[in-house]
């Protein structure tokens, strides 16, 4: 609107006829361009000057600091915005306040806006301890020198946390630099009551998925709820794909590209998915995860291969939806891949910014140590994963008796996994998985898998020789 | 019809003699009644699903009959949007920018347009000039600007012009201006010169000219353009997304996204929830309406 009527305005006669306003106009841009073009030519999230990492500060751990002692605040940026995580983000931080007296002062910023302005907000002025990912988009952001190494925290949490999470925790420096909170498994989800009703078995290989998938056709049913719109929930159909077929090292290489996607076992991931295209939800291209879900949730739908937040979903409905949710791993191919019984299960936790008050030295840097020590115990995710009952804690010591039966699942299936990756979009740059790259190609994948999947492949690969260097 | 009979009062009403059907006006009505309900149709679709649950939407369909109507979501839109203190920090920002806005741009455009001093030309080719100017281009240096820029610790809790209020009137003030000097320039070109010399004749200064006589005048002009001023500002996400850190001080447009989710969002909810957002500038609008249509062709005709 306010657009609009300004160019309707500029255009009108009145500026034609003094004539001089129009040409003023021109020379007058070029300038103020120019005078922003070294700047603007480079991507809005990097405005923020790069930090020069501060060896002193950044990598040498401080001595480890106990709870007691402490004293002044610390500051939380939250990107868990909506009503649930919201609240149980406050309640750890109350726990904190209550265990050591050091107040928590919380900047919730919603996720969208949070995600997208992270550069900018780290190079800014960003609260001590903030949210965020395992995974590229964690070392990424340790590497630029953001954010501080806590090795000394981790020689606590250690005992704490699994291997997995503690690479999941490692910064390309050998340092640790996040701390996990929470993780959730990608799994093929049904509806516990479907299956019971129409005799239906969860299928351990993929002869029997197809033959399920096929049954479910002759029962009028969609085998497989199917929605991209929004491009990243079909990376989830690939990543399992070429982990059931390639294994965990190859499709680790791949998201760093140490392999080339015009590889034949690339092709081949492609080949199948394929195949099971047909089995998939139609229109997915126009879809949001949630719509797909709803089909789950009216039962017109059989599978759904999502993460556990899809259970957010059936909880928004009912309990007893909720509670006739169940989830079995997408089915092994007898290879020797097997074996791995590999899934991404991302992992979200948090980290502490080097351009905060925490950053510089002091006590509030103790503060942060201490707070994100305290986010990796049990006692304080339990309170998170209480209250949003889609993820299940990540350290060791955490209370599990209180979980619900898709939660208790979940540790199983997640603990039986030997790798862990933590889905594509966090797993590769983010240049080479958003809208312009893996999220473009994947759906014009699903728009078309009968393509020639060579020059496609191709395609891809050539996008990614033309990225810049990672930095 | 009243006209027709007036006219043969004596005689008796001959059918043949009613008004033929005019076929364009009808033409004319049907399409401004389509146009009315696919203008229409987005808000009350938005304002139906509201009054639904999610459960109902997700099990039924967006379009379905209800199975139960209910407020809940505006209740809870209200608590968890935390709509109180959004709408109170938004008109903060809103009010004085709108007032702020027209004081200067009418003191520019009068200088600018009524009278002729060496650059008053340029002065307003600049403003407008100004209107041109995307204001995407001058993100990067302003960001820059106002991390650097350091405010009294009294004013400023950050000691910067970053992530203050204030900081956001400001840049809409700057960014407003451009347009209203340009509407109010024209306008004031069309005053006549008389009432002006009038008041210098009778002594009085250049503010007591501008205040008293030139300001009278404008109310149109001013009218139209506060209506358009408080809808552009309010309705702006991009100023405060960029210049503001902190959630909490961020104006009622970023509540919306404050409700979705990383991955759940309740539809519903956020229906509710937009629909509360937009009252205020639906309520200015049917209030102000005659203002704000007069507003959009304000400068078209004049010169």
């Amino acid at each position: 609107m306010d657009e609009i009527t300004r160019a309707s305005q500029v255009s009108r006669r009145e500026v034609l006829k003094k004539g001089l306003l129009g040409a003023a106009g021109l020379t007058v841009l070029p300038t103020v361009i120019a005078a922003c073009s070294s700047a603007a030519a480079t991507p809005v999230v990097t405005a923020a000057p790069v930090v020069t990492p501060v060896p002193g500060v950044s990598v040498t751990p401080a001595p480890v600091v106990t709870p007691k002692g402490l004293t002044g605040t610390v500051s939380l940026g939250s990107n868990y915005s909506d009503a649930i995580p919201k609240k149980a983000m406050q309640d750890m931080a109350d726990a904190f306040t209550k265990k050591t007296t050091v107040a928590v002062t919380v900047n919730t910023v919603d996720h969208g806006t949070f995600q997208n302005q992270i550069t900018s907000y780290l190079g800014g002025k960003p609260e001590d301890v903030f949210t965020w990912f395992s995974g590229f988009r964690m070392r990424f952001f340790a590497k630029q020198g953001y954010a501080l190494a806590i090795d000394d925290v981790w020689t606590t949490l250690k005992s704490n946390y699994s291997d997995a999470f503690k690479v999941g925790s490692t910064g390309d420096d050998g340092h640790q630099y996040f701390v996990p909170i929470y993780n959730y498994p990608w799994a093929v989800f049904y509806r516990k009551s479907l299956f019971a009703d129409k005799g239906y078995k969860v299928p351990a290989t993929m002869d029997d998925f197809k033959a399920l998938c096929k049954q479910m056709q002759t029962d009028k049913l969609t085998p497989i709820a199917f929605a991209d719109k929004d491009g990243w929930p079909a990376m989830g159909t690939f990543d399992i794909l070429n982990l059931r077929l390639n294994g965990y090292q190859f499709h680790v290489d791949l998201m760093a590209g140490k392999e080339k996607w015009t590889d034949a076992k690339v092709i081949a991931v492609f080949n199948l998915w394929k195949d099971l295209m047909p089995y998939h939800q139609t229109g997915a291209a126009g879809r949001i995860w949630q719509d797909a879900a709803q089909a789950l949730v009216k039962k017109t739908a059989g599978m759904y291969l999502l993460g556990m937040f899809v259970s957010q979903q059936f909880k928004a409905v009912d309990d007893a939806t909720l509670a006739d949710l169940d989830f079995f791993p997408f089915p092994s191919l007898g290879n020797a891949f097997d074996a791995e019984k590999a899934l991404d299960a991302p992992i979200d936790g948090f980290m502490i910014a080097a351009k905060s008050p925490a950053g510089q030295a002091g006590g509030e840097q103790d503060n942060a140590r201490a707070f994100v020590g305290f986010l990796g115990t049990g006692a304080a995710q339990d309170i998170y994963v209480a209250a949003d009952p889609s993820n299940v804690a990540a350290a060791k010591d955490a209370d599990t008796t209180k979980y619900n039966a898709l939660q208790q699942k979940a540790v199983t299936l997640i603990g039986a996994a030997q790798k862990i990756t933590q889905f594509m979009d966090r797993d590769t740059r983010p240049d080479f998985a958003g809208a312009n790259g893996m999220q473009n190609f994947i759906l014009k994948f699903i728009s078309n898998p009968s393509q020639d999947l060579t020059a496609f492949t191709q395609s891809i690969q050539k996008f990614w020789d033309s990225l810049p260097p990672a930095s | 019809m009243t006209t027709v009979t007036a006219v043969t009062p004596e005689t008796k009403p001959v059918r043949s003699r009613r008004r033929p059907i005019q076929w364009g006006n009808i033409g004319v009505h049907a399409f401004l009644i389509t146009m009315a309900v696919v203008w229409l149709f987005p808000v009350l679709w938005a304002f139906y699903i509201a009054l639904r649950s999610f459960a109902d939407t997700t099990l039924n369909g967006y379009v379905a009959f209800p199975s139960s109507l209910t407020l809940d979501n505006f209740f809870n839109a209200w608590t968890q949007g935390d709509l109180a203190r959004n709408y109170i920090q938004t008109l903060a920002v809103v009010i004085p920018g709108v007032i702020l806005t027209l004081l200067i741009a009418s003191m520019v455009a009068y200088a600018c347009s009524r009278y002729s001093w060496r650059f008053n030309r340029l002065i307003l080719m600049v403003f407008v000039a100004g209107n041109l100017l995307p204001q995407q281009v001058i993100i990067v240096p302003l960001y820059q600007l106002y991390l650097a820029l350091p405010l009294p610790k009294a004013v400023s809790d950050t000691g910067v012009l970053y992530d203050q209020l204030i900081g956001i009137l400001l840049i809409h003030i700057v960014f407003q201006m451009g347009f209203c000097i340009f509407v109010l320039s024209n306008y004031m070109k069309t005053l006549s010169k008389e009432l002006t010399e009038a008041g210098l004749v009778d002594g009085a200064s250049v503010l007591r000219i501008w205040w008293s006589i030139i300001l009278p005048l404008c109310r149109p002009a001013l009218a139209a353009l506060a209506t358009l001023e408080f809808t552009f500002i309010y309705n702006d996400f991009f100023w405060a997304l960029l210049l503001i850190e902190k959630g909490a001080k961020r104006p009622i447009t970023s509540a919306l996204n404050n409700l979705q989710g990383q991955f759940f969002t309740d539809f519903n909810l956020l229906a509710a929830c937009s629909v509360l957002v937009a009252i205020p500038t639906i309520v200015v609008y049917v209030v102000l309406q005659k203002q704000f249509i007069r507003g959009l062709t304000l400068g078209s005709t004049k010169g």
